[in-house]
C-alpha cells in the first residue's frame, strides 16, 4: 500500500502592519525561517509505526497544489498540521477525497476540534498516533476503517507503544533542523497551551537511551544538524535531565529546547547543560507582571517563581546557555503600559533572544472556552487567525487597536537591527568571559 | 605576509571548535554555509576570534563576517584602528 504524509506548514500573519514589519525586521525573520525549516516529527512518528510492507512518502506543503493542479495519487493520505493551517489542510483532504483517495486526519488541533475535523476526512486519529494508527491500517486493509480512533495518553513511550521515527524520510531535505521528543505534556497545565499537553493524561518521559539512539539516528541523515527538542517542557524532572546531558554530551551536538525557568535552581544541571551543546532554552516568562500570571496555572506556579526570573535569567546565560525568554501580551491584567513595561523588562534581564505572541485562544482549550462562554471571542471561526500574532479576543483593559498598536511597537523596538546587533553583542562578551574560553 | 599569517591562525581556531576540515573551505566560501554553523555558533566563532587575537570587530559588521577573508580584513583593520588609536 502507498500511503502519503503530508504536513501542512507556512503560517502567515494576516494583520497587515504586522506582516509588513514581519519581512524587515531581522529578529523575527530570523526565527520565522526556523520554524519553517522544522520536520513534522508526529508524521515521522506516524510513519515509524506503519508496517514496513508499506510503501510511506513524507510531503510538505507550505502552499496547497494550485487548484486544477493533479495531485499525487496515493492508496491513502495522512495529514497533520497546526490550527493556523488546519483550514488549508481540510481543503487539501476535500481535494484527494474528490479523487476518491481516502484520507485520515490527525494532530493536536484535530484532537481538540475532533467534530469540525471529521467532516473533511474519512477518518480521524484523536490524541497521538500511537495505540491508533496500527489499528487504523489494518482495519483500512480489512475495508473496516472506522471514522475515528482515539490514541493512547499514557505510557506512549513504554515498548507496546512506542515506535522509532523515520528519520530516514528526510534525507536530501534542504535543512538541517531536526527534531527530536523527549517528553510529551507538561506538569503546569497553563490555560492557554495548545501543546502536547493537551493529548497526554500526564508527564510523560522518553527512557534516555532511546532519545540517544533516535539523534544517532538523525545524525545519519543531515550533515552538520542543529537539533531542537521537540518538548513542551524537558527539564521537569532534573535527575533524568542529568542522565540525558551527560548521555548527549559525547555526541558533541548543538541543540535547542523549551523548558521553565527552574533550570536555574540547580547549579549541577547548569554546569552539565552548558557542557552538552545546549545553545539556547526557550522559556514562557509570559510576563513581567505577577498579576498576569496568577491564574495562568492551576498551581499559580509561573506567579510564584515572577520574582526570580531577573536572577534565574542571568544565572543561566552566565553559563553561555542563551535565554530566550517569551512574553504573552494582551493577558486580562495588560494595559498599555504592560507593553512599555515588557520592554522595560527585555532590557533590564539582558535577555539574548526574546519572543513576543499575543495572548491567543486556541479552539478548543482551556482559555478558549473561557472566553466563549465570556463572550470575548471576536470570530466564531477564526482557525487561520490563530498565528500567534493577530488578534482574536476582546481585550480586558484595552481595545482590540490598542493591543493591535502595541504589538507593533514592541515589534519595532525589540526586533530592530539596532537591538539585535546588541544582543549579538551581549552573547559574544559573555562567551568571552567564559573560563572554557 | 601578515594576512596569511593570520588565516592560518585562523583555520586553526575554527577547527578548534568545530572540528571540521577547513583546509577544504576556501577563503572566501560562507562558513555558515558550508560548515552548518547555526547564528549561535557563527556569534561564537567571532567571540573567540576577537579574545584570540585582541581584538573588537564593530557591531554593524558582524553581520558580513561570514568568511575567513572577510575575518581576516577585519582582524587587520580591528589591529590597525587598535594601533592608530595608542599612535
Amino acid at each position: 500500500m502507498k500511503i502519503a504524509l503530508i504536513a501542512m506548514s507556512g503560517v502567515r500573519v494576516r494583520t497587515e502592519e504586522l506582516a509588513k514589519l514581519g519581512v524587515t525586521l531581522p529578529g523575527f525573520v530570523n526565527r520565522g525561517k526556523v520554524v519553517a525549516s522544522l520536520p513534522s516529527l508526529g508524521l515521522l512518528t506516524v510513519a515509524g509505526l506503519t508496517p514496513g510492507e508499506h510503501e510511506v512518502k513524507y510531503i510538505e506543503f507550505d502552499d496547497l497544489p494550485p487548484e486544477g493542479t493533479p495531485l499525487e495519487r496515493f492508496d491513502l493520505v495522512g495529514i497533520s498540521s497546526f490550527t493556523a493551517r488546519i483550514n488549508a489542510a481540510y481543503r487539501l483532504a476535500d481535494r484527494y477525497r474528490q479523487m476518491v483517495v481516502p484520507v485520515v486526519l490527525g494532530g493536536i488541533h484535530v484532537s481538540l476540534r475532533p467534530d469540525e475535523a471529521e467532516a473533511h476526512a474519512d477518518a480521524i486519529v484523536v490524541n497521538g498516533a500511537e495505540g491508533a494508527w496500527p489499528q487504523l491500517l489494518k482495519d483500512f486493509e480489512a475495508g473496516q476503517m472506522k471514522k475515528r480512533y482515539i490514541g493512547a495518553t499514557d505510557q506512549v513511550f513504554s515498548p507496546d507503544l512506542y515506535s522509532f521515527p523515520r528519520f530516514d524520510l528526510l534525507k536530501g531535505r534542504p535543512y538541517n533542523r531536526l527534531t527530536v521528543q523527549t517528553s510529551r505534556g507538561c506538569p503546569l497545565n497553563c490555560e492557554f497551551c495548545a501543546a502536547s499537553v493537551r493529548i497526554t493524561k500526564k508527564f510523560q518521559q522518553k527512557p534516555v537511551e532511546l532519545v540517544i539512539n533516535e539523534m544517532e539516528a538523525a545524525l545519519k541523515v543531515a550533515e552538520h544538524p542543529f537539533f531542537e527538542l521537540a518538548d513542551d517542557n524537558t527539564f521537569v524532572n532534573k535527575a533524568w535531565g542529568k542522565e540525558f546531558l551527560k548521555a548527549v554530551t559525547p555526541l558533541k551536538l548543538h541543540w535547542f529546547t523549551e523548558t521553565d525557568i527552574s533550570v536555574a535552581d540547580d547549579e549541577e544541571l547548569l554546569n552539565l547543560l552548558a557542557k552538552s551543546g545546549c545553545r539556547q532554552i526557550l522559556v514562557g516568562l509570559e510576563s513581567p507582571d505577577p498579576r498576569a500570571l496568577h491564574g495562568m496555572n492551576p498551581n499559580d506556579w509561573k506567579a510564584r517563581r515572577q520574582a526570580t526570573y531577573l536572577e534565574s535569567i542571568r544565572k543561566i546565560q552566565s553559563k553561555g546557555i542563551t535565554v530566550n525568554g517569551c512574553f504573552i501580551v494582551g493577558l486580562d491584567t495588560d494595559t498599555p503600559e504592560t507593553i512599555k513595561y515588557i520592554k522595560d523588562f527585555v532590557d533590564e534581564s539582558e535577555l539574548i533572544e526574546t519572543q513576543i505572541t499575543v495572548s491567543t485562544p486556541f479552539p478548543g482549550t482551556p482559555m478558549w472556552q473561557r472566553m466563549k462562554d465570556a463572550g470575548r471571542l471576536l470570530y466564531s471561526e477564526y482557525n487561520d487567525r490563530c498565528t500567534l500574532f493577530d488578534v482574536n479576543f476582546q481585550p480586558v483593559k484595552m481595545t482590540v487597536d490598542e493591543l493591535d498598536q502595541g504589538i507593533q511597537w514592541l515589534f519595532t523596538n525589540l526586533y530592530s537591527e539596532q537591538e539585535f546587533l546588541k544582543r549579538k553583542r551581549r552573547y559574544m562578551d559573555i562567551v568571552k568571559n567564559l573560563e572554557e574560553t | 605576509m601578515e594576512d596569511l599569517a593570520t588565516a592560518t591562525e585562523l583555520r586553526k581556531l575554527i577547527f578548534e571548535l568545530t572540528k571540521a576540515d577547513v583546509t577544504q573551505v576556501g577563503p572566501s566560501e560562507d562558513l555558515m554555509d558550508t560548515l552548518g554553523l547555526d547564528s549561535l555558533s557563527g556569534l561564537r566563532l567571532l567571540a573567540l576570534v576577537e579574545k584570540k587575537f585582541s581584538v573588537r570587530f564593530q557591531d554593524e559588521e558582524l553581520t558580513s563576517l561570514r568568511s575567513i577573508e572577510a575575518l581576516v580584513l577585519a582582524i587587520l583593520r580591528a589591529r590597525s584602528v587598535t594601533a592608530g588609536s595608542k599612535s
